[in-house]
């Protein structure tokens, strides 16, 4: 009787799928490698869009807080926390992203914030940019513009 | 069928979705924050997701049962679907939205009833769709649990 084969076939196609998504997963995330320990806030009432906002943060080693209204946001800001960057909506609960960027400035914050919403026109950016954000992103937040804001912060 | 055979399936599957406009390459990008401190990310996210969505189409649904709408309550409600939508990666739902979003401003009820018709028939197709994604990724990861 032949030998059979040893099982290796089915391995090395899983190898090959795994070593694939890796590979993947390495192009899409644009990896960087943060040499100081840099802190987030994200501001924005929609769960999901947090949720994701602040796992990508993390997955870049930046340790992030989540407020789900602007309200809260300049409460925690007013209380004397420190941020390297703030992630903000424009339309949020209570009062609205605008005013709470505007409040935040007006506390003396200086700090990197990014605008992140949803857009409906050239007005909308030049609104949200005159409040105090200092970049304007239409969601969703990804890598591209994500990346070289941290490596600014990072000062690499 | 197979370890393999299954992640193909999985992979086609996506990759239909993809071509159909379902998704974007926004979901490829939670694809890719999945890994072994979050094996469940996608579906976790995926259900939240939902959750969400159904809760703000039922919001936007009252909304327009009212004779007198309150279109800025109902700006805030597109606002969110649409910012969830686009963060997921559910392309066609984030578009359905934007029809809403213009009837919102031209505060033309009727205009709103029928994006919001849309908006449901493209929130129940990407619905089951996520389903069936998960239930072959749930196939998957029981087959690994077995073989280890």
């Amino acid at each position: 009787m032949a030998p059979t084969l040893p099982s290796s076939d089915q391995a090395s196609d899983q190898d090959n799928w795994d070593n694939g998504r890796l590979a993947r997963k390495r192009q899409l995330l644009i990896e960087i490698v943060l040499r100081n320990k840099l802190t987030a806030l994200v501001v924005d009432g929609d769960t999901t869009c947090r949720v994701l906002e602040q796992l990508l943060l993390r997955s870049y080693g930046v340790q992030t807080q989540c407020v789900d209204n602007d309200r809260d946001a300049v409460a925690l800001i007013a209380s004397g926390v420190k941020f390297d960057l703030i992630i903000i909506d424009m339309i949020l609960p209570v009062l609205n992203g605008l005013e709470a960027t505007r409040q935040i400035r007006d506390m003396g914050v200086h700090c990197k914030m990014l605008g992140v919403t949803i857009c409906s026109g050239e007005s909308e950016r030049q609104v949200f940019l005159a409040a105090g954000v200092d970049v304007f992103i239409e969601k969703p937040l990804d890598p591209e513009h994500l990346v070289p804001i941290l490596r600014e912060l990072d000062g690499q | 069928m197979d370890l393999a055979a299954l992640k193909t399936q999985l992979k086609n599957f996506v990759q239909s979705m993809f071509e159909e406009g379902v998704l974007d390459n926004q979901f490829s990008q939670i694809q890719a924050l999945q890994d072994s401190t979050n094996p469940n990310f996608v579906e976790e996210v995926i259900t939240l997701f939902c959750n969400d969505a159904e809760r703000i189409i039922n919001e936007i649904n009252r909304n327009l049962g009212y004779q007198n709408v309150d279109f800025s309550n109902l700006d805030s409600y597109v606002h969110q679907l649409k910012g969830s939508s686009s963060s997921i990666g559910a392309n066609r739902l984030k578009l359905a939205c934007a029809n809403l979003r213009q009837a919102s401003d031209e505060r033309n009820k009727e205009g709103c009833l029928q994006a919001l018709q849309l908006i449901t028939c493209e929130y129940c197709l990407l619905r089951r769709k996520f389903q069936a994604l998960l239930h072959l990724e749930r196939s998957i990861v029981e087959l690994e649990t077995n073989q280890k």
